[in-house]
């Protein structure tokens, strides 16, 4: 970046920027009179700090939406069948050295209580728990062999949000926003959206943007009321009172520029309250789900308390994507009670895998539908993961314990190549062992298909310029190829 | 077929079908595969290193393997991790920083499927010059960047300028003008002044009549009683500690997964209020911190202060069995004293040599060696016959119970057994069948799921009372009483700092919150010894190695204390055992070291600090960086003349306030605009205007609060907790934030709002509250909607808003004029202008005085210091 004081980089980019705008805004027939739709339609020239910015090359995607099963979902029981489970059931498991376990001992390999069913024209294997996603298995490219690095619930989190299980690194979402900006300035660019019963392991940690200025930081929209904390003012505030507020800050700290010519800063922080105005025109619009039509919400599961929770999220990140937001993050999964609201299955993997993906099979096969019939689907990635694989074995005889050395995650759309598997895990799932893919290789996967170079995006921080995939990270060549 | 077989089988099978690449016919170890090997492999795995303890030197020993298993199992390439690491099968891909060709790759697969031959023993080609990694010193040049010369013995330049000769500062900064063209901005109206020494030195805006006061003050020394004043204020610690505990990395939980609360961090968070207000030498300062535990006399205060090193985010599992971890932990400390106290990236020689600057690996693990000693502590903090005292009561507690429970528990024991048969019979058959198959007829998964079972299920005594015999029950009720009334004999807590000693964190006691390893038992190395010395024998630090590649499994040799080379001027002792024998000395003699007259770095780096925070850029705009990846400084003289003066003035931060506020370049207007600066300096980094700045979080709510009469001005203590809205706590994972009503409670400095690592209190995050978790420096500073949002719609604004108009309605009485006068007085320290007059009044024509004072408060005057 060219300016010589980085912390400050933010509005001075744009330069130049005058009171004038919103001045003309706030008369009677600017902003303050204009409806929601010219209003959000119309997106500012500058001063925000998520200006669209070329990406290196060509991209696939313009936009991510992740789907993260919080807890640990097992990949044995999901997409990626072990038959050999069946043959050697109640036996060790036939490794060298020591069984790494989370909690307590090892106990021996248990089949999956789930049956597996091929789909679609490649014919993909999706157990019985996903009879909804399966049936686009010809979409969703299955890498089989992701390994991470930490059988700890938060530290897997936060290699997956930022390739590093300790804490103080940017996140995903963050690095597409410094590296691409927006699409839309009166939306935040990095959203995320975590389940209704709480936020998933590890917390706002997930969507830091670490070293990097606050402003890349994730969003929280909440899935319910207001999707932004203080987007609104209370109801005690009416709206002719907040518009006699605007316009006196407006003329106030337009006088106070004048008188202060050489800050450039004064004039950014003006134009700020424009883009709040804005924001809190365009936000509540963006995830107003009632506006969509009975079949759109029934396809999404709206209509069924199982799965209308994250039915809901699904359907916000469709909107949101829609209107130019660059990375939307939900969780399904809240840390309500550990072992009943998380796919962190110790207890009895069948219980807890039938509820949850009951919750979301319906919602996510609904959005690649949706997503898919409105055009967005090629350029959207949606990337379905979790933080950890679980166990070939038991944990006492019903349940499975975690697992970072094999796990199994989807991706879809971007023009990726469905029906397709990536990578293998050994016999049993133990441990990853054809083409191991690091979290690294996915994130330089992510963003590739975003149209940046893994190596090149760099961020200058403490001497030394900081990537994403630190000095890690292979592009996975099967989904790099369209 | 077994299953080891079958999985190999299989393995092959995979292999074969994965069409790896044609055979090479009739592969030689001698001719094709020797070389590879010696070229390419021997260097890490040979004689000088054997990195992952894997040595490829013979036959038997690659067989035989490392620290992950046998590196050869010949007949099989593709369980053989030689071929999975060079082929990418596994990473990291061998060897480190170069790629074999697919031809070599292929040698060594057909080779190992041959069944790997093998004749005699293996040497490295090409001895290696270069000293080993442990010794590895630096080149003398390499003391030539600037901030590793010595502080040059500088006078300020002669300008033949009566005004602006006078200060030293002033002369520095006039000179460079003069040299680069710039015209210097006209003096700040004395309104803005006051201003400005209040929110720089206080954090606070000026009450109205302090302004008053400052104005009415003709007598030529007003400023430096001024600043003399406010350098007393015990305001001033709660803001410049602030800046300190940044760089300290502080916060009152621990991170991570269970995010659990650290009910004595705060002790540090007042000593170093404290020691700001005292104006502690930085020395004095740096050496508490680091090896206070070691100091004479003792004192809480230093007890205290030894939480620096220890506020890094903390897993929740033990080190005693996750080594893995302290490692980290040692890291973070290393940051923090490499980029806080010398602006240097030492951490980054954690793997390798620095990149950029003279940094040998050896430095870090020498750094390292110094610190290995240190252990979690809970200093008692109460006077040693004190401390003995609650430590004898409570062994006597724990003595009584003893028998106790071992009394309980055999009376519990048969009916314990009935629960648990109980219990076992509600699983499933397989499960069943694992546990009542007699332990010596088990298959071997069953032996695994019935420890499962066996170790897992428990009984309760409201389990077990309803299965006892009368005279059992009533036995086991007066026990359970009897160890409940001992209970509560333990004498009350004394006191405790969270800090640091030195001790062998291998017999760390089993404390609250630590975990076992995942699926571990303690593991160690050392059979014998001691969590703490008692000083009967003297303390030894437990050994530490330098690590190849940082990896813990890759150890070299043994390692010495020691500092970092570039910076060290004088031979100086690595260790100065206390007399009391029961810690090394090592921190001190760092500490030393430090603070040593000829450390090029830490007077420099400090000065450099409280010039950023004065001047809104650093001499060295980065603050933490003082290598070649660094800024270089605008004015090095005048650092250098800084930093002698700091040592000269016996590192008294005060002064160095004093001396740069009473400069003309601190008094300047920030408002000003000139053409031709614009064109030669647009970026101000020759300081002839004064940089306006944003403040920060904490000030930014400390000043609505200071505003509204609603400051709650009581220091110290634990940490308070302003409410947060439903949501947001939904968000947390772990810990604690408790509710507490938003009122004079809570209305305390921002530098007592709880600090958690998972949760950062949303409104500073809005206004760039860096990331509690590593050490920073300098802040960013954004502008982004949310603040507007934040500013404009958050309740607790909006209610200091309204606090704000009630306070100048009983100040200013019934007039709308007399009320916008005292409203601008009370939040900009001015009377309103014409036009903001006529705008104002003709607001509070048909809006409330709360409106008024809310659109005050979110003024760009209001956040803005200038």
């Amino acid at each position: 970046m060219a300016f010589t004081d980085r912390r400050r980089f933010l509005f001075e980019a744009g330069g130049g920027l005058s009171g004038v705008a919103l001045a003309c805004l706030l008369s009677e027939r600017g902003l303050l009179a204009a409806d929601d739709a010219s209003v959000c339609a119309n997106t500012p020239a500058d001063g925000s700090p998520f200006l669209p910015k070329q990406p290196h090359f060509a991209p696939r995607a313009k936009a991510v939406i992740s789907l993260f099963m919080s807890g640990g979902v097992s990949h044995m029981d999901t997409f990626d069948p072990k038959p050999a489970l069946e043959r050697y059931a109640g036996q060790p498991l036939p490794v060298k050295g020591e069984v790494v376990v989370r909690q307590g001992h090892p106990g021996p390999l248990m089949p999956s209580p789930f049956s597996f069913q091929r789909h679609g024209q490649s014919g993909l294997p999706v157990s019985e728990l996903f009879p909804c996603v399966g049936a686009h298995a010809d979409e969703l490219a299955v890498i089989r062999s992701v390994v991470g690095r930490s059988n700890d619930h938060v530290m897997a989190h936060y290699e997956l949000a930022s390739g590093t299980v300790r804490m103080g690194a940017p996140s995903v979402g963050s690095w597409v926003t410094y590296g691409l900006g927006s699409e839309n300035q009166n939306l935040p660019a990095f959203v995320v959206v975590y389940d209704a019963r709480g936020g998933p392991f590890g917390g706002p940690s997930n969507w830091s943007a670490g070293y990097m200025p606050a402003a890349f930081q994730g969003t929280v929209f909440r899935a319910s009321g207001d999707p932004i904390l203080d987007l609104r003012p209370p109801p005690s505030l009416g709206e002719e009172q907040m518009r006699a507020r605007l316009r006196l800050l407006e003329t106030l700290n337009r006088r106070d520029s004048e008188r202060n010519p050489a800050n450039s800063e004064l004039a950014a922080r003006i134009s700020s309250y424009e883009l709040a105005y804005r924001m809190q025109r365009c936000a509540p619009q963006a995830v107003a789900l009632e506006n969509e039509s009975p079949a759109v919400k029934k396809l999404y599961g709206l209509d069924n308390p199982v799965t209308g929770r994250f039915g809901r999220q699904c359907l916000m990140a469709r909107r949101l994507v829609e209107r130019g937001v660059r990375f939307v993050q939900l969780y399904h999964g809240g840390l309500g009670n550990q072992n009943t609201d998380t796919w962190d299955a110790h207890g009895n993997v069948k219980e807890n895998h039938t509820q949850h993906a009951a919750e979301v099979d319906v919602p996510m096969a609904g959005l690649l539908t949706d997503l898919r019939a409105r055009g967005l689907l090629d350029e959207t990635l949606v990337v379905w993961q979790s933080e950890f694989g679980r166990m070939p074995i038991s944990q006492r005889g019903l349940g499975r314990d975690h697992n970072p050395g094999a796990m199994s995650i989807w991706m879809a759309g971007a023009r990726i190549r469905g029906g397709q598997t990536i990578g293998a895990s050994d016999e049993f799932g133990y441990k990853a062992e054809q083409q191991i893919v690091t979290v690294h290789d996915l994130h330089a996967t992510i963003l590739h298909l975003l149209g940046m170079d893994h190596t090149r995006l760099t961020y200058a921080y403490q001497g030394r310029r900081m990537r994403l995939t630190d000095v890690y990270g292979e592009v996975i060549p099967q989904i790099a190829a369209a | 077929m077994s299953i080891r077989a079958k999985t190999h089988g299989l393995l092959l099978a995979a292999a074969t079908m994965g069409a790896l690449g044609a055979q090479t016919p009739g592969v030689s170890f001698e001719r094709d595969v020797k070389p590879v090997l010696e070229a390419r492999c021997l260097k890490c795995h040979g004689v000088k290193m054997q990195l992952g303890k894997l040595d490829l030197r013979t036959r038997e020993s690659a067989v035989a393997g490392g620290a992950h298993g046998p590196a050869l199992v010949p007949g099989d390439a593709q369980a053989s991790r030689l071929y999975r690491h060079v082929a990418g099968l596994e990473k990291p891909l061998m060897p480190m920083g170069g790629k074999l060709a697919a031809s070599e790759v292929a040698v060594l697969r057909d080779w190992l499927a041959q069944g790997a031959p093998w004749s005699g023993a293996l040497a490295e080609v090409e001895a290696r010059k270069e000293p080993e990694p442990e010794d590895r010193t630096i080149a003398p040049e390499a003391r030539q960047w600037w901030s590793f010369r010595p502080l040059r013995r500088q006078e300020p330049p002669k300008n033949g300028d009566a005004q602006w000769d006078a200060h030293p500062v002033d002369a520095f900064l006039f000179a460079k003008w003069r040299e680069q063209g710039l015209r210097h901005a006209p003096e700040a109206d004395r309104g803005t002044l006051v201003r400005r020494a209040y929110l720089d030195l206080t954090g606070l805006p000026p009450p109205p009549e302090q302004v008053r006061e400052f104005l009415a003050d003709r007598a030529p020394d007003a400023w430096e009683r001024l600043i003399d004043r406010l350098l007393a204020t015990p305001q001033y610690g709660e803001r410049w500690g602030r800046h300190w505990l940044d760089v300290a990395r502080y916060a009152d939980s621990n991170g991570y997964e269970h995010d659990f609360d650290r009910p004595n961090a705060w002790r540090y968070r007042d000593y170093v209020i404290e020691a700001f207000n005292r104006d502690t030498p930085y020395d004095v300062l740096l050496r508490e911190q680091i090896a206070g535990d070691e100091m004479e006399p003792a004192s809480n205060a230093r007890l205290i202060a030894t939480g620096f090193l220890r506020n890094y985010a903390k897993v929740g599992f033990r080190e005693k069995d996750n080594p893995q971890f302290r490692f980290d932990y040692l890291d973070d400390m290393i940051a923090t004293l490499g980029r806080g106290v010398l602006g240097l990236t030492v951490q980054c020689a954690r793997c390798h040599d620095h990149k950029f600057d003279p940094i040998p690996q050896r430095d870090y693990y020498a750094l390292q060696a110094s610190l290995w000693g240190y252990v979690e502590v809970d200093h008692p903090l109460a006077p040693k016959p004190e401390a003995d005292a609650y430590a004898a009561a409570m062994a006597a507690v724990e003595a009584k119970l003893k028998p106790l429970r071992e009394e309980l528990q055999m009376l519990e024991a048969p009916y314990a057994r009935q629960v648990r048969e109980k219990k076992y019979r509600a699983w499933p058959k397989h499960i069943q069948e694992a546990v009542f198959t007699p332990e010596e007829k088990r298959t071997p998964g069953q032996v695994l799921l019935a420890n499962q079972i066996i170790r897992t299920t428990g009984a309760s005594p409201s389990e077990m009372e309803p299965l006892m015999t009368p005279a059992d029950l009533a036995a086991r009720r007066a026990l359970a009483a009897r160890i409940a009334v001992l209970d509560k004999q333990r004498p009350a807590p004394i006191p405790v700092a969270m800090g640091i000693t030195d001790g062998d964190y291998r017999f760390t006691p089993d404390g609250a919150g630590d975990e076992p390893a995942p699926g571990k038992g303690v593991q160690r190395e050392a059979v014998e010894g001691a969590f703490l010395c008692d000083g009967t024998r003297p303390y030894e630090a437990p050994p530490s190695y330098f690590l190849h590649h940082g990896d813990m499994d890759s150890r070299g040799r043994p390692m010495r204390p020691g500092f970092v080379q570039v910076a060290t001027y004088s031979e100086m002792p690595v260790e100065m055992p206390p007399p009391h024998h029961r810690t090394s000395g090592r921190r001190t003699a760092l500490a030393n070291w430090l603070v040593a007259r000829d450390n090029p770095l830490t007077a420099r780096v400090m000065v450099n600090r409280i010039w950023h925070h004065h001047f809104g850029r650093g001499i060295v705009a980065t603050l933490d960086n003082f290598g070649k990846t660094g800024e270089p400084p605008t004015h090095p003289e005048l650092l250098d003349w800084l930093s002698r003066r700091f040592l000269d003035d016996g590192w008294s931060m005060k002064r160095m306030h004093k001396l740069l506020m009473s400069s003309r370049a601190y008094r300047l207007a920030s408002g000003f605009s000139d053409p031709e600066n614009e064109q030669r300096d647009a970026a101000n980094l020759f300081g002839w205007r004064f940089r306006a700045q944003r403040l920060e979080a904490e000030v930014v709510r400390d000043a609505i609060l200071a505003v509204a009469g609603s400051l709650n001005p009581a220091m110290g203590g634990p940490p308070v907790f302003p409410p947060l809205p439903e949501e947001t706590l939904k968000s947390m994972d772990k810990g604690i934030w408790r509710r507490q009503p938003d009122g004079p409670e809570t209305w305390r400095r921002s530098v007592y709002v709880y600090r958690k690592r998972g949760l950062p209190f949303p409104f500073f995050e809005v206004f760039d509250l860096p990331d509690q978790n590593i050490t920073c420096g300098r802040r960013n500073v954004s502008t982004v909607p949310t603040q507007a949002l934040t500013l404009l719609h958050n309740e607790f604004v909006i209610a200091q808003a309204g606090r704000l108009a009630a306070r100048v309605m009983a100040e200013a009485g019934p007039s709308p004029e007399a009320q916008l006068e005292r409203a601008y007085w009370l939040a900009l320290g001015r009377p309103p202008e014409a036009g903001e007059r006529a705008a104002g009044l003709s607001f509070l024509a048909s809006q409330p005085l709360a409106g008024l004072t809310h659109v005050l408060l979110n003024l760009n005057e209001f956040v803005y210091l200038r």
